[in-house]
This record gives structure tokens, sequence and C-alpha cells, in this order.
């Protein structure tokens, strides 16, 4: 039941309300969007129209969280321009604003003191030693918020192609943290991929960097929702939008 | 049945809200921040938490995790503002849309059911909650006025897709209309609104 071009061009509306749940439907919408210039510019025009809705149920925030985020600001890292070598297929970063899944490892944190600290740190949690990890939040913010988080879990299972993976969860920031060890080299043009795997969303979650050592360096997920299972794959280099080999490993987040 | 009366979006007080300098400071202001300026991104918080803190709140309902929503996204601005491309559309919509689109992964999430089936009982906020000065180029009296200028199930099939996070299948249900003529109803409407509030495409 492939829609008509002249359907997708009605769903302009329902998509910057963010109303469209089908993956698939949205999808196919964004895909006509690189296509079709009157669509991209009707979609931006009808943008600023939900900024009025928006800024018209203005409520004074809470005194409180002023402070809050500016403390967060100050030990968060930010994100370097794009580069200009994102993979054309990856559709969430393609319109705007980009990255519905937000992956800081591909982005911000390959940043080799973050993963040296991370590892470290992940080697104390595996050892089961409590461990003050305020070394870390120094460093790293947003790994060690995983790590320090009193609900985070430590998860590890084989995959079918070989190796573990071990993920550390926190649901309460619904953020996540994989590291692999012995998992089997990939040539060139291939890639192991991340995902949230969900019956409502699956979310691509980033690239394994390129193991060292035979272990990866952390990858870290943001946004879980509620059913989440980390699944990963191989796919083809620079990854794609969705899962296109069946997955070599699926770890269920929550009990 | 929720609130859904678009009414409850304009309930500043008219008049109430100074422009602050045009998108185009905003810009600006986000291109400083992507350079790690922690003053600009005060600026911004100052002139957009507001409106992101309350729409979050019209699609989260709850309180606590509206705060955490809201949290969520202003940190998000800053650590993302290197990606925000003015050519693509105001600084104000960058943040918007981030914002709705992080309080409907918030709603959509089966966690955060039990306190969406609780939305109706929580009471809407108090008139002196209302922010007296927000960031508003498109100033709440000509959004209620267009609003006001569409057809009664344009402006409900809005409402409830933008405030109440409803999908479009959802708000079909709730309507009892079909899919297509949601679509379509959905589009026109703000199309109308569009050009009711000269915003160019």
């Amino acid at each position: 039941m492939k829609p008509l071009r002249h359907d997708l061009h009605l769903l302009s509306g329902v998509y910057v309300l963010d109303a469209i749940d089908s993956d698939t439907e949205r999808d196919r919408f964004e895909r006509h969007l690189g296509r079709c210039q009157s669509c991209s510019s009707e979609v931006r025009g009808l943008r600023e129209v939900t900024t009025g809705l928006a800024m018209a149920a203005a409520l004074q925030p809470p005194a409180a969280m002023h402070g809050r985020v500016l403390a967060a600001v100050r030990r968060t890292r930010q994100l370097p321009p794009a580069a200009d070598t994102q993979p054309r297929h990856r559709l969430w970063p393609r319109w705007w604003p980009q990255e519905r899944s937000r992956w800081l490892p591909r982005l911000a944190l390959a940043a080799a003191t973050a993963g040296v600290v991370a590892a470290l740190v992940l080697g104390v949690i595996l050892a089961g030693t409590q461990h003050r990890l305020g070394f870390a939040q120094a460093q790293n913010g947003a790994i060690a918020r995983v790590l320090a988080a009193p609900d985070a879990r430590v998860l590890t299972k084989s995959t079918s192609a070989g190796g573990t993976a071990t993920v550390i969860v926190s649901p309460s920031e619904r953020e996540l943290i994989v590291t692999t060890a012995g998992l089997r080299p990939l040539p060139a043009s291939k890639v192991y991929e991340a995902w949230l795997i969900n019956p409502r969303r699956t979310r691509p979650a980033g690239l394994l960097p390129s193991p060292r050592g035979g272990k990866t360096q952390p990858l870290l997920a943001t946004e879980l929702m509620a059913g989440d299972e980390l699944g990963l794959t191989v796919e083809p280099a620079g990854g794609t939008a969705k899962p296109t080999t069946t997955p070599i490993l699926v770890i269920p987040l929550r009990a | 049945m929720m609130a859904m009366d678009p009414r409850d979006s304009h309930r500043a007080r008219p008049g109430a809200v100074p422009e602050q300098g045009g998108e185009h400071d905003l810009d600006g202001l986000l291109a400083l921040v992507a350079r790690g300026d922690e003053p600009a991104f005060e600026a911004v918080y100052t002139r957009l938490a507001g409106a992101a803190y309350g729409l979050i709140r019209k699609v989260v309902r709850d309180p606590a995790q509206s705060e955490e929503v809201a949290q969520e996204v202003l940190l998000e601005v800053w650590r993302t503002a290197s990606r925000f491309d003015p050519a693509k559309g105001s600084a104000a919509t960058w943040v918007m849309t981030i914002a709705h689109r992080r309080a409907i992964d918030r709603v959509r999430s089966a966690t955060a059911t039990a306190a969406r089936d609780q939305r109706a009982a929580e009471p809407l906020p108090a008139s002196d909650e209302v922010a007296e000065a927000v960031e508003a180029s498109l100033d709440r009296e000509r959004v209620r006025h267009c609003l006001g200028g569409l057809t009664e199930l344009q402006r409900e099939s809005i409402t409830l897709a933008y405030y109440g996070g409803y999908s479009y299948p959802q708000v079909a249900a709730l309507l009892g209309a079909t899919l297509s003529s949601i679509k379509t109803r959905i589009r026109d409407g703000l199309i109308r609104m569009r050009d009711c509030l000269g915003v160019s495409g």
C-alpha cells in the first residue's frame, strides 16, 4: 500500500507536529523531502508556525532549573560541527534538527582521554568494587553520569558471532554504555552497528569504534525508551538507518 | 477528556510579551554557544527556556517530568549548538523542535503511560506561573488570533496533535475522523496559520 506522491505531500502537517508514529511512514516522507524542494520549503514554513504555538504556551520555568541546567552545561562536552562525510543514507541526521537518536561517541566521545578514563572506570565497576567516580565526572560528564547512576546495571552477553558485549545501563538517566571484547574483526567495508530495538521505534545507536587490542571503546547511547533492547548487527561501512542483517546480539535492557 | 481548549495556551496577559530583539540575535547567540560561550547560553536560556518548558508542560503535564525533559532539551541545545543551521530555520524553531520531540518521546514511551493517564487530573498551571516575558517574535496575540481563524476541526486536530502529543491516527480516533481527513485538516490549518502569521516558507 505505497501511498501516491500526492498523499506523501499531505504528510507535511502531521510531520511538523511530530504526529507520525510509524517509522516507515516518517522515513518515507523524509526520503521524499530530500527529493521535493517545495515539500521541504513547506515543512520549513509550517515548522515556524509550530514555534508560534510553542511560544504561546510559554510558562515561567521552575526557578531551580536555571542553576541545574547551567551546572550540567559546565560538565558537558559539546559536539563539534557536523562532518561533511556523514553518510547520506542516515535518515535522522539529514533533516533538522539532526540526530533524533543522539550518539555522542561518533562525534565527541572518541576523545582518547575520555575513552581511557571510561575504560578505567569500567574496569572498576566490572570488578564489582564500589568506587567514587568523581574523577571521571570531571573528565567526562556523560559517561560518568551513567556509571554513577544509583540504578546502573551491568549486563554481559556473548554474541552469536563470537566475543562478548558489556552494557552498563541506567534507566533513570535513560542512557547506556556499550563496550565489546573479542568481536571478530571486520573488513573495512563492514562495521558493527548498535541499535536500540523497540517495537515502537528502532533507532540506530551508533557504530562501534574499531577495536584496539580486541576491545572497543565505550559507546554512549542516550534517550532510552521503555522496552528497548540493545542490538548489534554487521552493516556496510558508514552504517545504515535500519538494521539490514540479523542481529548477532540482543540484550533486553530492563527487567 | 483532556483539557485541549486552545485558549489554554493564551493565558498570558496581552502585551506582556516584550520583544527582546529579532531572530537574528538568537541565531548569533547560538553561534557563540557553539563555541562554548556560557554567557551566550544563559542569554538563550533566558529567552527560550520559558517557551520550551511551557510547551513540554503542555505535552507531558507532570511538572517534575516536564522539568526533567526541559533540562535535557536545554542541555541538548548546549551540546549540539554547532549543528544549528540558520539556513534551515530560525533558532527558536530549532530549539522548539527539539523540545517537542523530546516531550513526545517521553509521553510515547511506556514508562510514561501511567503519568500520562494522570494528566486529566493534573491542575492547569496557575496564571501567575505564566511567563511574563518570553521570546516571542510570533507573539501570543497573533497566534491566538490566527488559531481563532481556523475551523473548529482544524484547531482541534492541531492542538490535540501538538499540545496533546497524540499521533495523527490517535487524533483521528479521538475525533472519529478518517486518517486522510486528519492529515488534510492539519496541513490546511497550519498553512492557514502560516499565511495569517506571515511566516515565510
